[in-house]
């Protein structure tokens, strides 16, 4: 390969891990907005809570108490935060989304989240520290290379758990009950009520699942990030411009988003300067909003906009 | 609007109560404006465990006077920094303020201690600025960022023989000042810097940007300016793209004061061959730097090393006693014995300070390379 | 005498008795960030309650007119006070420009789009270094009064001003037009409304007006860095209209003052201030969904 080939082959390999970073944490929040037509601003601060709920479970309980190998620690600290996440994701849609529903605003809630996320970091700061935690999985380290091309072991851990939560979660809406009753909320929440299907519930079960997967995707950013109570936050803005660049609530778009930004970061690292990457995105999300509003992949709900 | 009101006037008379309480003692009044709230805090918590210790060790006062500190957050930004420390000016009537730590804040805050004239005592910020502006008032304990940079280039140029450079730093005012400070001396000897990177404080992944200095040619030294936690991870970013000796590449990482003993071990086998800085050096065998040590065990758990922050903080307080100690009262004979010190010794070095406020003495300043067991090999470049 | 008359020769009074009531230097600087507050929740309640526009991004007019009019005073030489001019207007004009798109989108992408807005502003501020110095910053800025009881009384009389004017100009029929967008938009066009062209000027002022008290931030404070005016600000700014009552005229004035003496109350919880900060909010919102002001008035009503 040229020097110029592999370079380009190379950023491009860094993007796209990049990008599903960026999707694991997207994802969530898509997905909440689909059905509940919400936005969750605290959800990035579920995804550092569930980084450091990994890195304890194995760290202080993984390999010290129950005595397991690294790699056995470190699958056990992603269903410790899947739990976390899951938790919280109870929490917040019993303390905000349940009781401000009713009133089907949009701007409340978002401001009740903001409230919960400079409470949790916080909260977070004051219990463990500012100190930024060394969280190394047992993949982070190990790099592998096919010819002058590397990426770490990591990556491809997160690249595969981002496409096994792409696919599951398809699966789970297109062909269980539950993911079909979802659906039709998302779609109409009255008749949906009066065939017979609680949105209450279902709206709950999408901030699970949601959250859950925040939690998680703490497991896997946390040896990516520096861990610290407001590594989350660091990304929840441009995860925002990915989830509308996307088309809101979209999950094909979002995905799709996610990796676009992710590699379209990578060379503007290469080729503009990695000062400029935030002033490039957004730029992309202003000219998106301007050409095709409805996001990259159009949609058959025009109402949004 | 009566409630507005009374809320006022509520306010009012906290505002103006804690004048009355304890006037007659005698005690050294130090207000600490420093960043403990939000991502900033970093610095400021760590500035307060050296500040509490040291506090602990003079609880029965020097030459009949207690130190009485109180803190304020200033988050690091020049509009909470102005707004806490016009709070300390009215409600504490502080003698000496340390702080800030964050340079944006720390220029901020000068002009109105200066107007005051209350001694604003600098630990952790490196702009040139703060000491070129002519404040009476200011004095700082911290290297600025010329003499962190200065010497880098030196070494740079002359003992690691490189004549090309690729100048990482976070996009603060720090940073750029550090990176300025490298880049000039080091092309004026005649080096090349081939790229100036600078990336924002949430930037996480750094894989991109190692690949782009692989693209960029023959790198010999990397010098960095970044905290700990974006340094770990761009180390072992480079170290993949096989650019810096941890790697298996030839290029060197250096690097100031900014990390922390025990930055080896965080980023593992990507940090062997780095060369830095120190000041405070937790291996030195000065009794002040070890029994320094021994309280901060004892205090914060035995588990851990003080870092630089932690140390500076501390010698920030070790100042104001040694200057009480040589009978200063207030603030004018604080800034006075100030003026006067030379050689004090402190965990972090020796201390004078110029006409300017800036210490210049440096002779603990000292280089050292990172081996491939993570130890540190002192290298006898001043 | 009209009652508003008398309410508003009360609140001259109230607030030419302010920095005696307050006599310290630092409370009276915390009346001067009170009253520029004020001026923003006014701005930005403009934009969000009274014609339902979610702006997330109002902190960017708030840096443009800070960065115009010390610029033009710092580099050029210009007098504050035409400075401050061309800052309203810049401020103003990047308004209408957004909103000229902006309009068109609706809900939260109008949020994302203006906090998009916001993050492009901070990012030119940043980069920009020529003009704006970067993240270096500018220093030795000087207040257009020396005083902080001059400026209190500049700043204080300034936005008493605009509230009268946005007081007088919702009670007009642009007002009930303004209104009627907001609350349904299809049907006011359908009376021959020409919503996208009312949206904007809404928007527009509302721009303007956060600019205005942009140009007197930077001499308060006496530095400038682009930090100042990351989307946080946009954050709180939205905060002070919620808590108080959003599209209500004194509401945003309640909001605003509360938020900004709250965390000064809160000082002394060190740690647990932001704690403390971040659970009032949320439950400001859950508890008192129509701000302080509704609360008020259901209390009232209550007795």
């Amino acid at each position: 390969m040229t020097d110029l080939l592999t370079l380009l082959v190379q950023q491009s390999v860094n993007g796209v891990y990049l990008g599903c970073l960026y999707v694991m944490v997207a994802l969530g929040l898509t997905l909440i907005y689909g059905v509940l037509n919400q936005i969750n601003f605290a959800h990035a601060d579920f995804v550092t809570v569930g980084a450091f709920a990994a890195l304890f479970t194995a760290t202080r309980f993984g390999t010290k108490v129950l005595g397991l190998p690294d790699t056995g620690a470190y699958l056990l600290s992603m269903v410790a935060a899947l739990g976390a996440g899951a938790l919280l994701g109870l929490a917040i849609n019993a303390a905000v989304f349940a009781p401000l529903r009713e009133r089907g605003d949009e701007l409340r809630p978002l401001i009740a989240t903001i409230g919960v996320s400079v409470l949790l970091e916080n909260f977070q700061l004051w219990l463990l520290g500012p100190i930024p935690y060394q969280f190394d999985s047992p993949f982070s380290l190990e790099t592998i290379r096919i010819g002058r091309i590397f990426f770490t072991a990591q990556s491809v851990l997160v690249v595969v758990a981002a496409a096994l939560a792409i696919v599951a979660l398809y699966a789970f809406m297109k062909f269980t009950f539950l993911g079909k009753a979802l659906r039709a909320v998302a779609q109409d929440r009255e008749t949906a009520g009066l065939m017979g299907i609680n949105p209450n519930l279902l709206i709950a079960l999408t901030i699970v699942i949601a959250s859950a997967l925040a939690g998680v995707g703490g497991a896997l950013l946390g040896p990516v990030l520096v861990l610290t109570p407001f590594a989350g936050a660091t990304v929840i803005v441009k995860a925002f411009a990915i989830v509308i660049i996307g088309g809101f609530g979209n999950m094909q778009g979002t995905i799709i988003a996610g990796l676009l930004v992710g590699v379209i970061e990578a060379f503007t690292v290469q080729y503009l300067g990695s000062g400029l990457i935030d002033l490039v995105v957004f730029v992309l999300l202003l000219v998106m909003l301007v050409v095709r509003p409805t996001g990259l992949i159009a949609e058959r709900k025009e109402e949004n906009v | 609007m009566k409630r507005i009101i009374w809320s006022f006037a509520l306010a009012a008379a906290c505002a103006i109560a804690p004048l009355s309480a304890g006037a007659q003692e005698r005690v050294i009044r130090i207000g600490v404006v420093m960043p403990i709230s939000g991502p900033a805090s970093y610095f400021g918590v760590m500035g307060r465990e050296g500040i509490d210790l040291a506090l602990e060790q003079f609880k029965a006062g020097v030459n009949g006077y207690r130190l009485q500190v109180q803190y304020e957050d200033s988050a690091c930004s020049p509009l909470q920094a102005t707004n806490t420390v016009k709070r300390l000016l009215d409600q504490f009537k502080p003698h000496i303020v340390i702080g800030e730590e964050c340079s944006d804040a720390s220029l901020a805050i000068a002009p109105i201690l200066e107007q005051a004239k209350v001694v604003q005592l600098n630990a952790g910020s490196v702009t040139m600025k703060l000491t070129e502006s002519g404040y009476k008032y200011v004095f700082r304990i911290f290297p600025n960022a010329e003499q962190q940079s200065l010497p880098l280039a030196k070494v740079a140029y002359e003992k690691l023989k490189a004549r090309t450079a690729v100048i990482l730093h976070e996009k603060t005012n720090a940073g750029n000042d550090n990176a300025e400070g490298f880049e000039k001396p080091f092309v004026a000897m005649g080096g090349k810097v081939l790229a100036k990177i600078d990336f924002g404080r949430d930037v996480n992944d750094f894989t991109a940007i190692a690949t782009r200095i692989a693209s960029l040619g023959k790198v010999d030294v990397l010098p960095t300016f970044a905290l700990e936690g974006q340094t770990v991870r761009l180390s072992q970013a480079l170290a993949q793209a096989r650019i810096v000796k941890g790697g298996g590449g030839n290029a060197v990482q250096m690097g100031s004061i900014w990390l922390p003993y025990g930055y080896d071990q965080k980023a593992g086998q990507a940090s062997e061959g780095y060369v830095r800085i120190v000041q405070f050096d937790p291996t030195e065998n000065r009794k002040v730097v070890q029994d320094f040590i021994k309280a901060f065990r004892v205090k914060y758990g035995a588990d851990k090393v003080p870092t630089h922050i932690n140390a500076h903080a501390y010698d920030a307080i070790l100042l104001i006693v040694e200057a009480v100690r040589r009978g200063a009262t207030d603030t004018e004979s604080i800034r006075d014995r100030f003026t006067k010190l030379k050689d004090v010794e402190v965990t972090t070095g020796k201390i004078t300070f110029d006409a300017k406020g800036q210490n210049s003495d440096l002779s603990v300043v000292h280089f050292v390379e990172t081996q491939k067991d993570l130890s540190w090999k002192g290298l006898n470049w001043q | 005498m009209s009652a508003r008359l008398v309410s508003l020769l009360i609140a001259i009074l109230v607030l030419a008795a302010l920095p005696w009531l307050l006599p310290t230097p630092y409370w009276r600087g915390i009346l001067v960030l009170c009253a520029m507050n004020v001026l923003l929740a006014l701005s930005l309640n403009l934009v969000l309650g009274y014609t339902g526009q979610l702006n997330l991004g109002q902190s960017a007019f708030f840096a443009i007119g800070a960065y115009v009019s010390t610029i033009l005073v710092k580099t050029y030489a210009w007098n504050f006070w035409l400075a401050s001019l061309a800052a309203v207007a810049a401020a103003g004009l990047l308004g209408l420009a957004l909103a000229a798109f902006a309009v068109r989108l609706r809900g939260h992408y109008l949020a994302i789009a203006s906090l998009g807005f916001a993050v492009i502003t901070y990012q030119v501020l940043v980069n920009w270094e020529k003009v704006t110095e970067g993240v270096r910053g500018i220093y030795g800025i000087l207040p257009p009064v020396a005083s902080t009881t001059g400026l209190f009384y500049l700043v204080a009389g300034i936005t008493l001003v605009v509230y009268v004017l946005i007081d007088n100009l919702m009670r007009s029929p642009v007002g009930d037009t303004l209104r009627a967008i907001r609350e349904d938009e299809v049907s006011a066009a359908s009376l021959g409304v020409n919503g996208a062209l009312w949206k904007a000027f809404a928007f527009g002022l509302g721009a303007a007006i956060a600019g205005l008290a942009g140009c007197f931030y930077p001499g308060f404070v006496g530095t400038l860095v682009p930090d100042a005016f990351n989307i946080i600000e946009s954050f709180t700014m939205m905060a002070m209209v919620i808590v108080g009552g959003m599209g209500t005229m004194i509401g945003p004035v309640i909001g605003a003052i509360v938020l900004t003496f709250l965390p000064e109350v809160l000082r002394d919880f060190g740690e647990f201030r932001l704690m403390i900060y971040g659970l009032a909010l949320t439950l400001v919102v859950l508890f008192m969904p129509g701000g302080i002001v509704q609360a008020w008035r259901t209390l009232l009503r209550s007795r």
